[in-house]
């Protein structure tokens, strides 16, 4: 097919706010659900992404243009001199900063990276909230995810002492 | 309408990406603890649609136990642990279980999550065996006072029951066969016949693989399969005889190591086609014997191994001297060691799960904390 044989062939992505962004085909890619779409054919000119507004869309491109395998001449030539741990290392650097951004707009780049269904970026981003579930008392996790907590105080104890263990 | 619907899991996000995206993600631990956040995730939490997505999500990992005398060798042992050997985390292992009041512990069967352990506690002048069923991940356990007198071969999900089942022969008459146990049944267990009893008993252990429990018994694979609950037997490489050959299973493939103790060479042979019954020769690992030696004052004598496949990866487990655990790579490469005394690798592999069973009682009626676990 034509498309296979471009080195760089082009996708275009729409945002429901009117945004268009061109992108590389193997950057849109890193979307299992584009990559599904245009291997169906069913991407010939635009894909209107829904729900995810131009502002969370623009910043999962920049996540996939970053962690795009490098392929072809130059990426062979950059896998040659730089090795791959270095590489490894660089990506978690520019991850950690990618992810220091409010909750909300995490929250929103969780529900983009599921429907665009990214692994790699929904292991990041959900990652923070995971973290902040696992290492905090239940009072502060309340409280960080403002989640409300309509239990009777003894039917919170009565789970507390099911699973006291779980506690220390 | 918005205000009277009940509060979202995590407020900014769609519930099903809360459960599906989060909530799924969280270690079995964490899950336990956060089903006193708030009614809506011990909801979310606790259905069983959720509990074996995160089971499916957990890795199955070596099982290690380790022991920790009072004082020294010879002494009572003060508590055995249970620690799943993770090689992403491998300098910071933590225990799952941890048993108090005996003396001598075998891990001998692990399943979905659950674990079958056999515990020695000195009564008098000699020893009492307990035989129980535990969930590491729940702190469940139960009894299993049908099995005095019987040695354990496997356990499997029985699917056309739906009933977790152990295979067990009889200790003191080897020649009469093979006997079925339903776990959480007050029936004895069930006798089934087997002709090649005697071998499975002396066999290592087996591995649940597509259905069957599998063996390695002297030239061949001895099959059980757990729908029908019949023996057959499988070719098996052919390795020989004075080498340690235990099967083990690899990704979605049935593996085997074979230790050549005199070479100190490491055989991993995968079964690449089933159904045509075909092995190949995947890795031949070089031990790093002159390096073991040198930098952990080795000087031979008894070496502990197992071979163990996560994500594609097969690594070693090697434990000598009561003192080290060794992980060794496919390249012959040592990438990790661990001085931790009385601590051994078994073939066992755990893949942890929330998912109730009635033949657990019910928590309530635990005391919590309480012995076996601690």
């Amino acid at each position: 097919m034509a498309t296979r044989e471009a080195g760089k062939k082009m996708i275009m992505l729409k945002s429901p706010d009117g945004m268009e962004f061109e992108v590389e085909e193997a950057v849109a890619m890193e979307s299992q659900t584009i990559r599904k779409m245009i291997e169906d054919d069913c991407a010939d000119t635009a894909i209107l992404i829904p729900n995810i507004n131009s502002k969370i869309l623009s910043r999962v491109i920049e996540y996939c243009n970053k962690h795009v395998p490098t392929t072809g001449a130059t990426g062979a030539a950059a896998s040659d001199t730089v090795a791959p741990a270095a590489l490894a290392e660089d990506l978690k650097i520019w991850d950690a900063e990618f992810i220091k951004v409010n909750r909300a707009t995490r929250f929103n780049l969780i529900q983009a990276a599921s429907y665009l269904n990214i692994k790699g970026l929904l292991d990041l981003t959900s990652q923070t909230t995971i973290d902040t579930i696992s290492d905090n008392s239940l009072e502060e996790i309340r409280s960080f995810l403002s989640t409300k907590n309509d239990y009777l105080p003894e039917e919170e104890q009565t789970i507390r002492r099911e699973n006291q263990w779980a506690f220390q | 309408m918005a205000m009277a619907e009940a509060a979202s899991l995590l407020p900014g996000l769609p519930d099903e990406i809360a459960t599906w995206e989060i909530l799924v993600r969280l270690p079995p631990k964490s899950i336990l603890r956060c089903r006193a956040v708030c009614p809506a995730w011990h909801r979310a939490t606790t259905a069983r649609g959720f509990l074996l997505a995160h089971h499916a999500r957990q890795p199955a990992l070596p099982l290690l136990y380790s022991k920790d005398y009072n004082c020294s060798v010879g002494d009572d042992i003060k508590s055995i642990d249970i620690i799943p050997y993770d090689h992403r985390a491998a300098d910071k292992l933590h225990s799952v279980a941890r048993l108090d009041g005996a003396s001598h512990i075998s891990l001998e069967a692990c399943c979905d999550g659950l674990l079958v352990l056999r515990t020695y506690s000195k009564r008098g002048e000699g020893y009492a065996l307990t035989t129980f069923i535990c969930n590491p991940g729940t702190r469940q356990y139960a009894p299993l006072h049908q099995l005095d007198g019987f040695g354990l071969l496997g356990m499997y999900p029985h699917s056309p029951s739906g009933e977790y089942r152990l295979l067990v022969v009889q200790k003191t008459k080897k020649s009469d066969g093979c006997y079925v146990y339903t776990i959480g049944s007050s029936q004895p267990p069930r006798h089934i016949g087997c002709p090649d009893d005697k071998e499975l008993m002396t066999s290592p252990e087996s591995v649940f693989f597509r259905g069957s429990l599998h063996w390695h018994t002297d030239t061949m694979i001895t099959v059980f399969d757990t729908t029908n609950e019949s023996f057959r037997q499988m070719h098996s490489p052919m390795v020989s005889a004075d080498d340690h050959a235990e099967l083990f299973e690899m990704s979605d493939m049935l593996g085997m190591f074979c230790f050549n103790e005199k070479e100190n060479i490491v055989d991993i042979w995968v079964m690449q086609d089933y159904e045509g019954e075909v092995w190949a020769l995947q890795h031949r690992v070089k031990l790093p014997i002159a390096e073991i030696m040198e930098q952990f004052e080795y000087s031979g004598g008894w070496f502990d191994l197992v071979a163990a496949s996560w994500d594609g990866d097969v690594l070693l487990l090697i434990q000598f001297q009561d003192n080290w655990l060794l992980q060794v790579d496919m390249d012959g490469k040592l990438i990790v060691n661990i001085h931790h005394r009385f601590m051994y690798p078994t073939l066992l592999r755990l893949k942890q799960s929330l998912l109730s069973h009635i033949f657990f009682p019910p928590l309530e009626d635990y005391v919590v904390n309480a012995s076996p676990f601690i």
